[in-house]
């Protein structure tokens, strides 16, 4: 379960997040939706506790992200970006993040296997397309088998069956009760991932519920994006 | 022990600690062999002045090694990606494995460390061996509490180096600074024509742990401290920036 209490993140002078609140519930698949620079990105990093927030919280399993003992085996994340030295191979990056949480080097092949980059594994990062860089990003999430996933635009640049593939992934690893928590701004791919959406737009939540209490009166859920993030937004759905 | 063990992998899987490795291992025999070339009649005949230096400035030039180290250890978590593939930074990675910050820190300092001390003692190794190739049984002895001040002074400066990026989170200021100050033209032997402070200055206390210092013409180049002092300057130094260091470090948004 991942809680975001109110959250409050400024920067200087610029108010990123202006009291967020939701939640991601085990057992189902949340997408997270907003425009860019709407503050998807800084929720996470917070959540991540890469960030400080300003005031409120975000808590994975009742505890700040930093009191977890062994985070990887909790909650593995794949943020924008490779997170990968370039002048790493593969292999190697997952091998690192695996002597970190303790983890046999088999594991890493195992990962390698899941998200199918055996092949180029021992090739340098700096080579991979951006679909091969998402897969060792999901590679990296998946090392510690966590309960709960926090994905940064996972489809982003993937061919069909790249995004085929995480579609059915996420979806048993929520049916067998893990958490998933998916920012994107495909909003058809979404809408066949997804139980639940939370969006923002300028710092706050304009619509959290399930998809269909999302999607609401609107056709779909593109329709209901741009209509709650036009400059003209109406209430919290 | 888990998060040291998962730095050192990370920089024996970096190529460019490959160049701080040759640089290290090599750079001080080398220059100890063309010392001793340059010296050796000099020294059998009995009349070299620098028979005590032999060896021990090609160490304090191959300290250069380490601050590639030091630097590259920091630098490469900040390394940014191509904006195609989202700019990411390792750095990301790094603080969702290992989410306590002085925790993480302290391993990387502990692998620059264990690094430091294994590649100043193949230095010394190849170091000894060059002089013993030149000068056979001219060779001067090496005693054991310079070496220890060498192993010292290597592993200092990697974790000044190592401290200063983490506050600047880009190599190239403190690699250019750091290098050219120990190759070309040092900033504090400069200083220290001016005032005697500078003999406090991190480097030029360092070198004191193992140069002699025996020029008696030249004021500058006499001995300010003892080498157990030298070496408690120098460590202060080290423990300062490691701490502002932490403390940044521990504040500071990775977006920020």
């Amino acid at each position: 379960m991942l809680t975001i209490n109110n959250l409050v993140k400024h920067r200087g002078t610029d108010k990123i997040l202006s009291g967020i609140s939701f939640k991601a519930r085990p057992g189902r698949v949340t997408g997270f939706l907003g425009p860019n620079g709407a503050g998807k990105s800084s929720t996470l990093r917070i959540l991540l506790g890469l960030d400080h927030a300003t005031s409120g919280s975000a808590l994975i399993n009742g505890k700040p992200f930093a009191e977890l003992h062994n985070p990887l085996t909790t909650v593995g994340a794949a943020l924008d970006g490779f997170g990968a030295h370039r002048m790493r191979t593969g292999r190697a990056h997952l091998r690192w993040i695996a002597r970190a949480a303790g983890l046999s080097r088999s594991r890493v092949e195992e990962v390698l296997e899941i998200v199918g980059l055996t092949n180029a594994a021992g090739k340098r990062v700096g080579s991979y397309s951006l679909g091969m860089g998402k897969r060792l990003g999901m590679a990296a999430a998946l090392l510690g088998d966590p309960q709960i996933l926090v994905l940064d635009e996972p489809v982003n640049g993937l061919d069909p069956e790249g995004i085929r593939w995480i579609r059915t992934f996420l979806r048993e690893r929520a049916q067998s009760g893990n958490t998933v928590l998916l920012s994107s701004h495909l909003m058809g791919e979404l809408a066949e991932t997804v139980d639940d959406v939370v969006i923002i737009h300028h710092g706050k939540v304009v619509a959290d519920g399930t998809l269909e209490e999302v999607i609401g009166n609107h056709s779909t859920l593109e329709e209901a994006f741009f209509a709650l993030t036009s400059e003209h937004a109406g209430d919290v759905v | 022990m888990r998060a040291l063990n998962a730095e050192l992998s990370k920089l024996f899987s970096l190529p460019g600690i490959w160049l701080a490795f040759l640089i290290g291992a090599l750079a001080p025999a080398v220059i100890a062999a063309l010392d001793s070339i340059v010296e050796k009649e000099d020294i059998i005949a009995g009349v070299s002045t620098r028979l005590a230096e032999i060896g021990y400035s090609g160490l304090g030039f191959g300290v250069q090694g380490v601050i590639i180290l030091g630097v590259l250890s920091v630098s490469s978590e900040y390394l940014t990606e191509s904006s195609e593939s989202g700019g990411g930074q390792q750095i990301t990675t790094s603080l969702t494995v290992v989410p306590s910050r002085p925790h993480f820190l302290m391993a990387k300092a502990g692998a620059v460390t264990v690094t430091s001390i294994l590649l100043c003692m193949v230095a010394m190794m190849t170091t000894v061996s060059a002089t013993h190739l030149i000068l056979g049984e001219y060779a001067p002895a090496f005693e054991a509490s310079r070496l220890i001040g060498v192993v010292c002074y290597w592993t200092f400066t990697a974790l000044l180096a190592f401290g200063i990026t983490v506050l600047t989170k880009n190599g190239i200021i403190p690699l250019t600074v750091l290098i050219i100050n120990s190759s070309v033209i040092s900033f504090s032997f400069l200083l220290s024509k001016i005032t005697k402070l500078a003999f406090y200055l991190p480097d030029r206390a360092g070198i004191e742990m193992f140069m002699s210092f025996n020029d008696e013409s030249n004021a500058i180049f006499n001995r300010f401290h003892t080498p157990f002092t030298a070496g408690l300057v120098m460590l202060v130094w080290v423990a300062v920036f490691f701490i502002v260091a932490v403390i940044v470090f521990h504040r500071r948004d990775v977006a920020a």
